[in-house]
């Protein structure tokens, strides 16, 4: 093939090259983790907790009691999970003279009316816990999410924030899903 | 008649064979070259830091239970909370702890087996990590799914699959290659190609075993980005409110330790070997440990409630479909982390003797068409006067 059209056209300076390195311009691939790499770092060191607590931290939230800190794990919309919906990471951290007593820490868009409906729950040392909180599309932009936090004498103690203040980047994806 | 198409058919095969990696050779040899040093990236670590080994402080010494690492743990760090505890496959790594500081941090720790000393935390770079992260999905992020470099790295088990079924098709009786001397005295291109082909027919298991289990990736992430499940775990619901006690002074209510709880899964559960145990996450979680069964290649795992003292979950070798038993042994078949070291060492050699042969295959085509087009272009530059010559080849191919 190579033959047919190197006899029929004059080897240019520009086809020569062009046949002789046409095979290797894959080398260019590498740019791709090249490009990534910074990203990969600063992902695991957001997971090891080396660059806080997340984005977007409301810092000194008061309930009851104890103090907590919240933030989401990235300035983002949610993302979609197939049937189950759209889900926000946030991180949460109680100050660290006051991890005592609380059996449970819970997370939910509008005010809970008891325990069984606080949300959802936080997993991991309360120095620094994550949860996945489901957001309904008719989420109206401006809700509040609400923190419960569960004695473990059966108690309950809640706090809210506006969401506009937890997640903006969810808002602004809220308030495209209303224009639909 | 027929002996010309089953040549003119052979000759199809050898040009597909040789086409499939070519436009991409750069990135099919770092795939495998990276896969190879996945493969034995604990133990380079495990050179390279001694705060992985596991070393013994005296001949008598005893390796502690998890309850007794916990405790050392408490005491070297009272405020630190613990959430994993677990032994690497191998009695000469360090226990691996993760755990979180009070300021939030949540490193990985190295732990002595024998005496629950801290010796060290996974270092910022995790080499091991980072090798399988390049290998694996090309460290493009997973934001929505299975990130797209999974997908760029996990098709490549297709052309692989078809250069070892087109290699053996244009090799004719491969089954008499296996001890065929490589021939050095007649130039490099005759000494590659021999390469090639010995290489060749010793890693057909090889190449067969890698590019089958790395389209299962593909067919894995297929699957999970569609929301399709085959597994039969069972999802673990939290433990239920009325079994976790209230305790009217505040007070945390006590749970049982890990010792106890692996004791009570062992007991129930005859054979369940412990490699890992999880701290419950949150009060309404179960302790979840685990290891390996007589079949290496799979976990048990068994979820004991810390207040009722039940087993209240398990996923055990009995409880998968034979669907599970194939495509669960896909993953440990392609890293071969499943036999300790000499497996791992086998894979390393023959994940090697695969980059060479990436290596191999393109040295073999660029000396090729190096040829062929410097025969082609002196053709095209001295058309009238070498017109006669031309029926005398250029090029004496093998």
């Amino acid at each position: 093939m190579s033959q047919t059209q190197t006899q029929t056209l004059p080897p240019s300076g520009l086809k020569q090259w062009w046949l002789k390195w046409r095979f290797h311009f894959n080398i260019l691939l590498i740019l791709i983790p090249l490009g990534f790499m910074p990203r990969y770092f600063a992902d695991a060191s957001l997971f090891r907790g080396d660059s806080g607590l997340g984005a977007n931290v409301v810092k000194d939230i008061q309930v009851d009691r104890w103090r907590l800190d919240l933030a989401e794990l990235r300035d983002e919309a949610p993302r979609a999970d197939g049937p189950a919906g759209h889900f926000k990471v946030f991180n949460a951290a109680l100050c660290q003279t006051c991890t005592e007593g609380a059996k449970a820490i819970y997370l939910r868009i509008g005010k809970p009316r008891n325990l069984r409906a606080a949300g959802s729950i936080f997993f991991g040392s309360p120095y620094r816990m994550s949860t996945s909180l489901p957001i309904p599309p008719r989420t109206r932009p401006d809700a509040e999410i609400w923190i419960t936090i569960e004695g473990w004498d059966g108690s309950m103690h809640q706090a809210s924030v506006p969401l506009a203040k937890a997640s903006p980047a969810t808002v602004a994806w809220l308030e495209k899903q209303g224009g639909k | 008649m027929a002996r010309q198409t089953k040549k003119s058919k052979s000759k199809l095969w050898f040009l597909v064979h040789s086409w499939l990696a070519l436009p991409i050779w750069f990135f099919v040899l770092i795939v495998c070259f990276t896969g190879m040093l996945a493969v034995v990236s604990q133990e380079i670590v495990w050179l390279a830091n001694p705060d992985v080994r596991a070393s013994q402080p005296d001949d008598n010494a005893e390796r502690l239970s998890f309850q007794q690492v916990l405790s050392a743990l408490n005491k070297a760090e009272p405020d630190m909370a613990v959430r994993f505890i677990s032994q690497p496959d191998g009695s000469h790594f360090a226990l691996e702890a993760a755990v979180t500081y009070p300021d939030g941090t949540s490193p990985t720790l190295y732990v002595n087996p024998y005496t629950g000393a801290i010796q060290g935390k996974t270092p910022d770079f995790n080499f091991q990590a980072f090798t399988r992260a390049l290998h694996g999905w090309w460290l493009v992020p997973f934001t929505n799914g299975y990130s797209w470099g999974w997908y760029l790295v996990s098709l490549l088990g297709l052309p692989m699959l078809a250069s070892l079924v087109t290699g053996l098709v244009v090799y004719k009786k491969f089954w008499r290659g296996f001890f065929k001397p490589v021939r050095t005295q007649h130039g490099s291109r005759i000494f590659w190609g021999d390469l090639h082909r010995l290489a060749g027919v010793w890693s057909i298991w090889f190449i067969a075993v890698i590019s089958i289990t790395g389209t299962w990736f593909l067919i894995q992430a297929i699957l999970g980005d569609n929301h399709v499940t085959i597994s039969t775990e069972p999802i673990v619901p939290v433990i239920a409110r009325e079994q976790v006690p209230q305790s009217p002074d505040g007070n945390p209510v006590p749970r049982i330790d890990l010792d106890e709880a692996a004791r009570i899964a062992q007991e129930a559960i005859p054979g369940l070997d412990i490699s890992f145990i999880t701290l419950p996450a949150t009060a309404y979680s179960h302790i979840s440990m685990g290891g390996r069964g007589w079949y290496p290649l799979m976990f048990q795992t068994a979820e004991v409630n810390p207040y009722t003292r039940n087993v209240d979950s398990q996923f055990l070798l009995g409880d998968r479909s034979t669907l599970e038993f194939v495509t669960e042994s896909m993953r440990p078949l392609h890293t071969g982390d499943f036999g300790g070291l000499p497996i791992k060492l086998i894979w390393f050699f023959f994940g090697l003797v695969l980059t060479l042969m990436v290596l191999s295959g393109l040295l073999i085509w660029t000396k090729r068409t190096a040829q062929a087009t410097a025969a082609a272009l002196k053709r095209s530059e001295r058309p009238a006067r070498v017109r006669r010559h031309e029926d005398t080849p250029v090029e004496a191919q093998p």
